[in-house]
């Protein structure tokens, strides 16, 4: 399934990496883009409350004292 | 008495009775890994030096009666991603063949300070398969091989500790999992592997693929000998802020086990794997209560492959800007971190948030029971020189892992008899937060009924 989003973010991916990537290896790359973008999609229709915070709280750290 | 394949209890027992000794325990295990182990492409370091001087010291310090513990004098091998001062640790990977830490992982320290015996850095799919391979020829070492067949898989991420275990080469091995890199070993070895709650067990001076994921565990002849390994690794560490101040002791449950079933666990399963999980089914209600449960629609998969896809970015994002991965060995891990650099910040958070409510639709499914049962890999073995996708047309979705992973539940595999070629298939028990014992005592008491754990491979038979 393309997407313009999958679209957009792979041309992010080739001009940043494209140096990295051999010319045959781009077709895998744009896959791996598109199944990514899908996944992103599923996470996306699930509705959230703008009070659900991440389940990896951070904590303020203080060095314990003697 | 043949200490090859026999378990740690009696292991340890016949060590302090003077029965066996750790220096003769030593020299015996290495020399299996030194025979064996390149059949299987299983080991990548012999650490032969500290071996044999933990081995004298424990030997010493038994002599005079200063007991450690069960696993005292009893030698083991470390996946290749656990640092040990001073001898390579790779991480399965050729730009990382030459790299040397200065420090033990806490691990190797836990076990160490119990007494055992390091005797082999152990191989695994490169960077704990965090660059995305798809067959298994994925590591600087070769494929690994199960010992059940040459031409099928280990599995992996821990493939040496699955393996080495599998043919006798060491008594028990540490492994680590992100999704299904214990449970998958185990699963094609014939083995028991126990991936714990996220957070037992330190994972200070292990490879990081992604810190809210990864989890160290053991793999070993039995689910008795897990419970008795984790008992020795697991607790806080100030150095790994992930880890539970719970303590943890091995403890079995006798009396009034309840097991569930997830509705459909079954669908879409190869036939072999279906019948012996049925067939196991059946054995686990002569002594569980066994009911079915439903875990709602949801997209556990996304959240997961969401949080691993972004960690494993940002972990390995100097590796990625510097193009080492096309040192790599499978040709999909050359490419495979690229694509992950473009997931949005916001769909990782959102995933994160998600995090939250999977946990608590595990919780809600599972807490009336001490474990969830399934079959541990929907798939035979697959072939070792074929790509995963291939062999495995129609794979159904992975609701376990994902769910197990992604909420940091424990798991363990163990195994439930063979298909039609010969090769081990196996049964996951799966258990809520902190509940290690739950699974530990629904599958040592579907081991004590059933004999698959016992079966070993002919050429690995002293």
């Amino acid at each position: 399934m393309e997407s313009e989003e999958a679209e957009t973010l792979f041309s992010l991916v080739k001009d940043k990496y494209g140096d990295k990537i051999a010319p045959e290896e781009l077709d895998a790359v744009k896959e791996a883009v598109e199944r990514i973008v899908e996944t992103s999609m599923e996470l996306r229709s699930v509705e959230l409350g703008n009070w659900d915070e991440p389940f990896t709280v951070f904590k303020p750290y203080r060095r314990q004292e003697e | 008495m043949n200490p090859v394949y026999t378990p740690l209890r009696r292991l340890s027992e016949s060590i302090r009775s003077g029965e066996a000794s750790p220096v003769e325990l030593a020299e015996t295990f290495l020399g299996r890994l030194e025979t064996h182990g390149p059949t299987l492409n299983a080991v990548v370091t012999l650490t032969k030096e500290r071996a044999m001087e933990q081995a004298r010291r424990a030997e010493e310090e038994i002599r005079k009666g200063k007991a450690r513990g069960p696993l005292h004098g009893i030698p083991w091998g470390g996946k290749d991603l656990l640092a040990t001062a001073g001898i390579p640790t790779t991480w399965g990977a050729a730009p990382f063949k030459n790299q040397v830490f200065d420090y033990d992982a806490a691990v190797v320290e836990r076990l160490e300070d119990a007494g055992a015996v390091l005797l082999a850095k152990l191989a695994m799919i490169e960077l704990a398969g965090g660059m995305g391979y798809r067959q298994p020829n994925a590591s600087f070492t070769g494929p690994c091989a199960t010992p059940w067949s040459p031409r099928h898989w280990s599995g992996g991420s821990s493939s040496g500790s699955g393996a080495a275990v599998g043919a006798g080469l060491v008594p028990f091995a540490i492994g680590s999992e992100t999704w299904g890199s214990i449970l998958s070993p185990a699963n094609n070895c014939g083995v028991s592997g126990l991936r714990p709650t996220y957070g037992r067990v330190s994972r200070h001076g292990a490879m990081a693929l992604s810190w809210t994921l990864d989890k160290l565990g053991p793999l070993c002849q039995t689910a008795d000998c897990c419970g008795i390994v984790l008992e020795a690794i697991a607790g806080h560490d100030p150095r790994d802020h992930s880890t539970s101040k719970r303590r943890y002791r091995y403890a079995l449950k006798r009396d009034g086990v309840r097991v569930a079933v997830p509705k459909g666990v079954t669908d879409g399963v190869a036939e072999p794997v279906k019948r012996n999980f049925d067939e196991a089914m059946r054995e686990v209600e002569r002594f569980a209560e066994v009911e079915e449960i439903e875990f709602p629609e949801f997209p556990y998969e996304a959240v997961t492959r969401t949080i691993l896809n972004a960690e494993a970015a940002a972990s390995f994002d100097e590796f990625t800007e510097r193009g080492l991965a096309r040192g790599l060995t499978a040709p999909e891990c050359r490419y495979g971190p690229y694509a992950r650099t473009v997931v949005l910040a916001k769909d990782y958070l959102k995933a994160l948030r998600l995090r939250e409510r999977v946990a608590r639709i595990a919780e809600d499914a599972m807490e009336q029971y001490d474990a969830v049962a399934a079959p541990s890999r929907g798939t035979t073995v697959p072939e070792i020189d074929k790509e995963f996708r291939k062999v495995t047309p129609g794979t159904t979705r992975d609701t376990m892992g994902a769910l197990g992973n992604g909420a940091g539940l424990p798991a363990i595999s163990v195994p439930s008899g063979f298909d039609g070629e010969g090769l081990p298939t196996g049964i996951q028990f799966m258990g809520r937060a902190y509940g290690e014992n739950g699974v530990l005592s629904v599958a040592v008491e579907y081991q004590s009924r059933t004999k698959w754990h016992t079966v070993h491979p002919d050429r690995f038979i002293p």
